[in-house]
């Protein structure tokens, strides 16, 4: 599903956040993320999404190699991939229900399977019931699963997550990442960047450490650090 | 923050129009100014048809001319108060008939008329020779000045006009940044993130256009009603055909900058951030 081959990012100011990455992330795989805060986690999920152009090296998503996809191709890779954020992105001036139906609606999406897919992603995460709400009346973990909503209304097979449980509590993490993991589930690769600990040793995914925009370690069933 | 460049716009749209209304207007009184190979020649005294036989036939021999025409100063007077009726109370003002007998000369090319004009005048009965060459040059160099000062002015506005807009919808497009960074995010098409600017830049050309059409119609009308009572002698243009085309290039102009202006902030902020 996702290939990188030696992908280097060097950002205008100078700072390489990426040195030659070698990866490959198979369908349907559940992966994290791991490493310090200027790793390079999010600029490796800004890779797959094409928020940024790797300097050298290669990005392939489902075969599509996104150095050579035109500007007006990035829309419909996008509509592909799910992104979550940590500070969840949602519009303030819209429901529950808009701020998800909106991204189907900017597909070109029709009135009947905006309203349908909507219903669908927000009762996945739980939160049909406040789908009136406006995202200043929810708690942060019900936003972050607003988010998520979001993200899956148009069943991407790719769902991309950075840091999502990086404003919440324990237990509310917790919920998020179960929520990913039923995401994962219902075929789709999900990638978690996380500095979260106790989620990614008590989950036991595969985990790829990143250091100084390296790969340090890649291991299956892993966790977060092999340093005790 | 759109009321800048609605604002912005509908001035120099009316500049921009009143400059065009100026020098089709100019240009009316140019070509009115009567052909610049006319002569005309005045003799106070009265004059029998014989002496205007012999006038006409001596004039016609001088080389250069083209045609001699004699207009009696009754027929002249009455053209002219045909032409005055109803907006000057000549009757008032001048009792009896103040133009003289004239002869009006063409000559075969504008070159000549210098040369035809001082012969005509050193002949014993003509009193006083006018021909419009000199004064219809002079205007034209004038109206070639107001073309080209108004054409560069016009050009500035258009520039200063569509950076205003350029910087208001970059300004909306801003406050929108959220909004736009989920739509690219979720990916959404760039024509689908452009349309509502394009529809706000096309909104401000067709209101600032409406809003300037209606001072340029009301102002225009309001001086040609003026210069009519004040200044009868001056024409105007009023037939609907020339003000049309001058209102609707207003307009066009106006959609126009409001459109473009829009395309080339989008575009540009939409370029920063792909």
């Amino acid at each position: 599903m996702i290939v990188l081959r030696n992908a280097t990012k060097v950002y205008a100011n100078g700072v390489e956040a990426l040195s030659g990455v070698d990866l490959c992330i198979g369908k349907e795989e559940f992966v994290f993320i791991v490493g310090p805060t200027g790793s390079g986690k999010s600029t490796l999920l800004k890779l797959l999404y094409r928020e940024e152009v790797p300097t050298s090296g290669q990005v392939l998503v489902d075969r599509l190699n996104l150095s050579d996809i035109k500007p007006s191709q990035i829309p419909f890779l996008r509509r592909n991939i799910g992104v979550v954020f940590q500070d969840y992105k949602l519009l303030p001036t819209r429901t529950v229900y808009e701020n998800v139906a909106f991204a189907l609606q900017v597909m070109g999406a029709s009135r009947t399977y905006t309203r349908r897919q909507a219903g669908q992603a927000l009762e996945l995460v739980g939160l049909l019931k406040k789908a009136n709400c406006f995202p200043g009346e929810l708690s942060g973990g019900e936003q972050q699963r607003v988010c998520i909503a979001r993200a899956i209304a148009n069943n991407p097979p790719l769902l991309l997550a950075d840091e999502p449980t990086g404003n919440l509590d324990p237990s509310t993490s917790w919920e998020i990442i179960h929520l990913l993991d039923k995401i994962n589930k219902r075929n789709t690769t999900v990638m978690v960047a996380t500095h979260n600990k106790s989620i990614v040793d008590g989950m036991r995914k595969r985990v790829i450490a990143l250091e100084a925009g390296r790969v340090i370690r890649d291991q299956q069933l892993g966790v977060y650090s092999n340093v005790f | 923050m759109s009321v800048v460049s609605l604002v912005t716009i509908t001035v120099s749209l009316v500049v921009f129009g009143s400059f065009l209304l100026a020098v089709i207007n100019l240009g009316n009184i140019a070509s009115l100014m009567g052909s610049k190979m006319e002569i005309v020649a005045y003799v106070d005294r009265d004059i029998d048809s014989l002496g205007i036989n012999s006038t006409v036939n001596e004039m016609s021999k001088i080389e250069g001319v083209a045609e001699v025409k004699y207009i009696t100063k009754e027929k002249a007077w009455e053209t002219f108060k045909a032409d005055y009726e109803g907006r000057l109370a000549l009757g008032e003002i001048v009792r009896e008939n103040p133009l003289p007998n004239t002869f009006v000369v063409r000559v075969k090319s504008p070159q000549m008329i210098g040369a035809v004009a001082k012969k005509i005048s050193n002949m014993t009965t003509i009193d006083e020779v006018r021909y419009s060459g000199n004064l219809a040059d002079r205007f034209q160099t004038l109206l070639d000045a107001v073309r080209i000062s108004g054409m560069v002015l016009v050009f500035l506005l258009i520039v200063a006009t569509l950076l205003i807009v350029v910087n208001t919808i970059k300004l909306t497009v801003m406050a929108r940044q959220t909004d736009i960074y989920i739509m690219r995010l979720v990916g959404a098409a760039n024509s689908f993130i452009k349309w509502p600017f394009m529809v706000e830049g096309l909104l401000i050309g067709v209101i600032g256009s409406a809003f300037s059409f209606i001072i340029l119609k009301f102002s225009y009308d309001l001086v040609v009603y003026e210069v009519n009572n004040f200044l009868p002698f001056v024409p105007m243009i009023t037939s609907g055909y020339q003000l049309f085309w001058v209102y609707l290039s207003v307009c066009l102009i106006g959609v126009f900058l409001g459109m473009i202006g829009a395309y080339i902030s989008v575009n540009s902020l939409l370029k920063e951030n792909v």
